[in-house]
């Protein structure tokens, strides 16, 4: 009797350091790491404080000509009042060779959460022509359109931005 | 048995490395630009741009852009122009890691087709912007063997041409005495860098083409095939390990439709002479531009299955004769100009040149114009798969 359970517990002994030895080998080994399949959140799940909006039936109504309005619209869609709205607008032409970018500025003072304004720009829209050598730029095919790029920004650092793609 | 329970328990317990992975892009700012998942754009922003070419380690690419020339990391990186604005290339070939080799004029008015231009010299570094002129009243380039230097043909007469190399710093290393009666109008390197073929428009009433071998070593040239009247050979004609792929322009036949000149893909060994349409293609296939791949084995063609087929990129093996959609193209307008398309050096991808359909309205973004894609004409690298893949 007393043989048979030194039998057992020898046998149980040894089975526990085979599956221990083997377990210590398994953790030994590079098994691939568990990865947290959770997402980063992104940095601004708020959506933008700042929203601008380019009319494009008034956008396909400009004409290669100087004086031409365009009203651009500004929404604060944030929970604060914004002041000092910055906004740039940049006329420029898709062929880069052409140095014919013009510039207009507007501040908004003031502009209540949810509140939204339009801000008229009279632009020239003309086409100079000339290249950066001042001789005649390349016959194209088509026109080279215009770009109609307006950045808006606050000194609290809220920005938007939009672009437009006006055909020649 | 303590320590062996202890191993029991701790053997079941998986080491929690916690890795947390980036966020997914928002919906729209994934870049699938209409010419399938695997194209990456190169470029991005407003300009007509075009022309690449990959640096010898691959790692920049240089192109047009509105005439004037610019390179950029492949990755992240800033755009470095290399001439001023008002100059007017066609073509920007490296010569080393550190220097280019431009085909055009270095100011306007836009030089006519016929008229030749020159090769000018562009070094990175020196800040001014210069270029020197390397070479006047020339017709083609070429990179050289090993892609050290160049090879231009010259006009030197109305109608009649000569082949020079320069060196990478653009002395004259050889002018070769044996002229071509004719206008070289597209020249490239045997795989073995010992011979070129050249596209030559040849005098006459009309239109006329023929093909050139010419050895380097000898100095000597032969005519290897004629095309009949009113075929133009398109682009440079490309040697591959298989024969001379070129591609031939032919107007439609009065009566089948249409008016648009459509082009047909041909090769031609140069012993035997006979021009046969290149295997692989099929008969509709209509081929726009091609470029040999650097191990000569694969031919990436821009054409399109059939008249009425979209435009892609294909890569053709030359050896098995399989041909390969790597684009799919959803409404983009890809460039088909005979330069309009590289192979990396290593053979992997592709760079071409697309936008997107152009629209008569005006079209909104909410994106700086820098970073827009689809809008212009903008670079794209296509991946095709190993130089394996031409065996």
């Amino acid at each position: 009797m007393r043989e048979a359970a030194l039998w057992i517990s020898g046998a149980a002994v040894a089975f526990l350091a085979t599956a221990g030895a083997f377990l210590l080998l398994a953790n030994l080994g590079t098994g691939p790491p568990e990865r947290n399949l959770t997402p980063n959140p992104r940095p601004s799940e708020s959506g933008p404080a700042l929203e601008l909006t380019l009319n494009e039936d008034q956008l396909a109504s400009l004409r290669a000509l100087p004086g031409q309005e365009l009203r651009v619209g500004v929404r604060n869609a944030g929970g604060k009042d914004l002041s000092n709205i910055n906004l740039t607008l940049e006329v420029s032409s898709e062929n880069t060779a052409l140095s014919d970018a013009r510039y207009y500025r507007k501040t908004i003072d003031e502009l209540a959460t949810r509140g939204f304004t339009t801000v008229p720009f009279y632009l020239d829209l003309s086409s100079p022509g000339i290249t950066a050598s001042g001789s005649p730029s390349a016959p194209s095919p088509e026109p080279p359109r215009k770009i109609i790029e307006v950045r808006a920004t606050t000194p609290g650092g809220v920005s938007a931005i939009k672009t437009a793609i006006v055909p020649g | 048995m303590l320590a062996a329970a202890l191993l029991l328990v701790g053997g079941c317990l998986y080491p929690s490395e916690e890795t947390s992975i980036p966020p997914l892009p928002a919906a729209g700012e994934g870049v699938d630009p209409g010419l399938g998942p695997e194209a990456q754009p190169l470029s991005s922003g407003p300009g007509d741009k075009g022309s690449p070419s990959w640096s010898p380690q691959g790692g920049r690419i240089a192109f047009t852009v509105d005439g004037y020339v610019v390179d950029r990391p492949v990755g992240t990186g800033d755009t470095r122009r290399w001439t001023t604005k008002d100059f007017v290339a066609e073509e920007a070939e490296w010569t080393s890691d550190a220097s280019l080799a431009i085909f055009g004029a270095a100011s306007r008015p836009v030089p006519t087709h016929e008229v030749s231009r020159s090769v000018y010299r562009a070094r990175s570094g020196e800040g001014s912007l210069g270029v020197k002129e390397v070479a006047t009243d020339v017709l083609a380039m070429s990179p050289g063997p090993g892609g050290k230097g160049l090879i231009v043909a010259l006009q030197t007469s109305a109608y009649e041409s000569e082949l020079a190399m320069l060196r990478d710093r653009g002395a004259v290393d050889r002018i070769y005495t044996s002229t071509v009666g004719g206008r070289v109008t597209g020249l490239s390197l045997s795989p073995d860098g010992r011979r070129v073929v050249l596209a030559v428009r040849v005098p006459g009433g009309r239109t006329s083409f023929e093909l050139h071998v010419f050895d380097l070593e000898a100095g000597t040239r032969r005519t290897i095939a004629q095309l009949g009247e009113g075929l133009e050979i398109f682009g440079a004609p490309q040697w591959t390990k298989k024969g001379i792929c070129y591609v031939v322009g032919k107007e439609e036949t009065p009566g089948s439709g249409g008016t648009e000149p459509l082009y047909d893909l041909y090769s031609v060994t140069p012993d035997s002479g006979v021009p046969e349409s290149t295997p692989g293609v099929g008969e509709d296939f209509v081929a726009s531009s091609i470029r040999v791949s650097p191990d000569g084995g694969r031919l990436a063609v821009i054409g399109r299955l059939n008249p009425k087929a979209p435009i892609n990129l294909y890569v053709l093996n030359l050896a098995s004769q399989d041909l390969e959609a790597v684009t799919t193209n959803e409404d983009m307008e890809i460039k088909t100009g005979p330069d309009d398309l590289a192979w990396s050096p290593g053979g992997k991808s592709v760079a071409i040149v697309a936008r997107g359909i152009l629209s008569e309205e005006p079209r909104v973004r909410a994106a700086p114009k820098g970073a827009l894609l689809e809008d212009f004409y903008n670079l794209y690298e296509v991946p095709v798969g190993g130089p394996e893949a031409g065996r």
